[in-house]
């Protein structure tokens, strides 16, 4: 938003990004890890992914960028030798592609705890020894777990991200920063659901990377002309 | 009350549970709690039956003065389930008999000491038993009546030994000590009270055993890898618990976690009637320096976690992730034991010039074709050009192994915005990853 002349309402000005009230905002105690999206650190409480806390982001569908939009601040973690965990994936981590993107394998934690997820998730939280943590609950995970874990992870530089489902928005939970992920027409649609600081409600549209070229769509596995081949060098994953 | 027949005791308390005694027994718990008290200080000497004297003078900046290392001596002791009489003093024989006269306190001057033992009563449970009744009928009673008599004539009396004493422990004569030797290899054997039926009653009596091993470790400036803690059952078999760590640690406290760990998941073969506990692999402690400012440690780290989710979710639950040079897909990622984690390993390098999907399915799953092509949740688009993978004609026919695979891989997009990692092979449409 641009400055604008004169007649200003404070609503307005209490909108914009770069200005709070102070008792409204607070700072982020543990800090945040830029999230490599500019539009998205200007949305988000201290500039960027909260550490100390958890992050729901919910998202009915795999596969439409939400890792992606992650990765940036993973593959940061992860080159400053910080020890990353993935809890109950739904897939198989490809390592190749964890590689390529920044994320060092050897310091990639795959954890299958069955039905102790929570407890899992705690002691991994509260030992303080990972610099990040995607987690993936199942349904059933109820609002004391949810209170249990963001307290195991207050105090801690952790970046915790929990995934949930969009069902779930709903229902009240615990954590201070909650978005839900839609995948938009070449864009991924993300909505800020809960933060500190004062409520936003709207759709950001963020570009991240997608493997092979969005404009060119082949029809069938035929062979096409050549161009293909060198843009999806660039983009991976 | 000493002195009374086992008969005479039951008849004064009809419940007393009397015990054999078993000198092996004791001189072996002995040597447990002497290599336990390695983390105090080095120099150990053992004062059978019962006594152990740790030489404190020279670790008391370490530990923050001669209290703090007697409230940790005591609280060990008491842990372990030992009742303790002690005391300080600058000789090991007055700080013996002070201990034994129930003195509880320090001396830390040689004044304060010689004030001390001249209250003793002269009945030294060491002399011969002559040499008290002769003191008693020369009527003295106390040690300091004792050393005020000249010395010559008290020789002639009583003999060498006893004055000599009164003098060690009065430190007018030197009195050195045959320090206690760690073992080269720790093994420590406890045989339980009462039968233990149930795998968490074992904590208890094992955490005598593991108090005296880290004591061991710490005076080895070693670290436990690998232990095992060996059950032996009422039936005469026995069965073995090895304990791994995901870093060598000599830490009393993290071994008692991982071992409530293991012990809530075991079931008991037969009711355990003695431990063992082994050290198997031991590395060298390397050398730190702690930080000159406070440094913010919070938690326990990555590795004690690490280790308490495998001892709990089993090994194959906790995995870290490694590269392997293949162009199966199945077959470049592996899992690794994460103990890789801590290891300074050079990072691989491995680059792909075409795009590689951050999931993939644990099998590919077969995709309906139509006439527009493969459909998964509706008609897929393909976005790149096919990528042809014909590789691992070496292994194929072979158990368990991915086999010859002769696949066009292609990025497809379905119409919810999923991006996908199909191919075509002789058998039709897979899907096999997803760009997340």
């Amino acid at each position: 938003m641009s400055a604008q002349p004169s007649p200003v309402s404070l609503a307005a000005v209490l909108a914009r990004g770069d200005i709070w009230r102070g008792d409204a905002l607070p700072g982020l105690a543990a800090g945040t890890i830029a999230s490599g999206y500019a539009e998205l650190d200007a949305e988000l409480p201290g500039g960027g992914w909260p550490r100390g806390n958890l992050t729901e982001i919910l998202v009915d569908r795999g596969g439409i960028g939400e890792i992606s939009l992650l990765l940036p601040a993973l593959a940061r973690l992860s080159g400053e030798g910080g020890c990353l965990a993935l809890v109950a994936p739904p897939w198989l981590p490809h390592a190749p592609a964890w590689a390529a993107a920044g994320v060092a394998p050897e310091r990639l934690l795959v954890i299958r705890p069955g039905k102790q997820l929570a407890w899992c998730v705690e002691q991994l939280l509260r030992c303080g020894g990972f610099a990040g943590l995607l987690a993936w609950p199942d349904a059933s995970i109820d609002a004391r777990a949810l209170r249990r874990l963001q307290v195991a992870a207050e105090g801690q530089s952790v970046f915790a991200v929990l995934w949930r489902s969009t069902v779930d928005a709903a229902t009240p939970s615990p954590a201070p920063l909650r978005l839900t992920l839609a995948a938009g027409a070449d864009r991924l649609a993300l909505r800020i659901l809960k933060r500190r600081g004062r409520p936003a409600s709207r759709l950001l549209q963020v570009e991240i990377p997608r493997p092979g070229r969005k404009t060119r769509v082949v029809a069938g596995p035929a062979f096409s002309a050549a161009d293909a081949g060198s843009t999806a060098a660039a983009a991976v994953a | 009350m000493p002195g009374h027949k086992l008969s005479t005791a039951l008849g004064l308390l009809p419940g007393l549970r009397a015990c054999e005694r078993d000198p092996a027994r004791e001189a072996r718990a002995l040597a447990d709690l002497a290599c336990w008290s390695g983390r105090f200080t080095p120099t150990v000497s053992l004062a059978p039956p019962a006594g152990l004297l740790l030489e404190i003078g020279g670790c008391r900046r370490l530990f923050g003065g001669i209290e703090a290392i007697v409230a940790a001596v005591l609280d060990g002791c008491r842990i372990q389930g030992w009742s303790v009489d002690w005391a300080v003093a600058p000789t090991p024989l007055g700080a013996r008999w002070l201990a034994r006269a129930g003195a509880a306190a320090c001396y830390e001057s040689l004044a304060a000491l010689q004030a001390a033992l001249a209250d003793l009563p002269c009945a030294v449970p060491d002399w011969p038993a002559e040499v008290v009744a002769r003191l008693d009928a020369f009527g003295l009673r106390r040690l300091g009546e004792l050393s005020a008599q000249p010395a010559g004539g008290l020789r002639r009396r009583i003999g060498n030994g006893p004055v000599d004493d009164l003098l060690r422990a009065c430190g007018e004569l030197p009195d050195p000590q045959r320090a206690f030797v760690f073992p080269e290899r720790f093994a420590a054997g406890l045989e339980l009270p009462s039968r233990v039926e149930f795998a968490e009653g074992l904590a208890f009596a094992a955490q005598r055993l593991f108090a005296a091993l880290a004591g061991w470790l710490q005076v080895r400036q070693s670290l436990l890898r690998v232990g095992t803690l060996q059950l032996t059952h009422d039936d005469g078999s026995s069965s073995a618990l090895p304990l791994r760590f995901g870093e060598p640690c000599a830490d009393e406290g993290r071994f008692m976690r991982l071992l409530r760990e293991h012990l809530s998941r075991l079931q008991l073969v037969a009711p355990v009637e003695a431990l063992s506990l082994m050290a198997d692999e031991l590395v060298a402690r390397p050398d730190a320096s702690a930080g000159l400012f406070e440094q913010a440690v919070q938690g326990e780290g990555a590795a004690a976690c690490i280790e308490r989710l495998r001892a709990r979710l089993g090994d194959d639950a906790v995995r870290s992730l490694a590269l392997h040079a293949d162009h199966r897909p199945e077959c470049a990622s592996r899992s690794d034991d994460p103990a890789g984690i801590f290891a300074a390993k050079t990072a691989s390098t491995a680059t792909f010039g075409k795009p590689r999907p951050l999931w993939l399915l644990p099998a590919p799953q077969p995709l309906a074709e139509r006439v527009d092509g493969p459909h998964w949740h509706g008609p897929l688009q393909l976005v790149t050009r096919g990528e042809r993978l014909e590789s691992g004609w070496w292994d194929s026919g072979e158990q368990s192994a991915v086999g010859d695979l002769r696949r066009d891989y292609f990025v497809a997009r379905t119409g919810e915005g999923q991006w996908a990692w199909i191919f075509r092979d002789a058998q039709g449409w897979f899907l096999h990853g997803l760009f997340a």
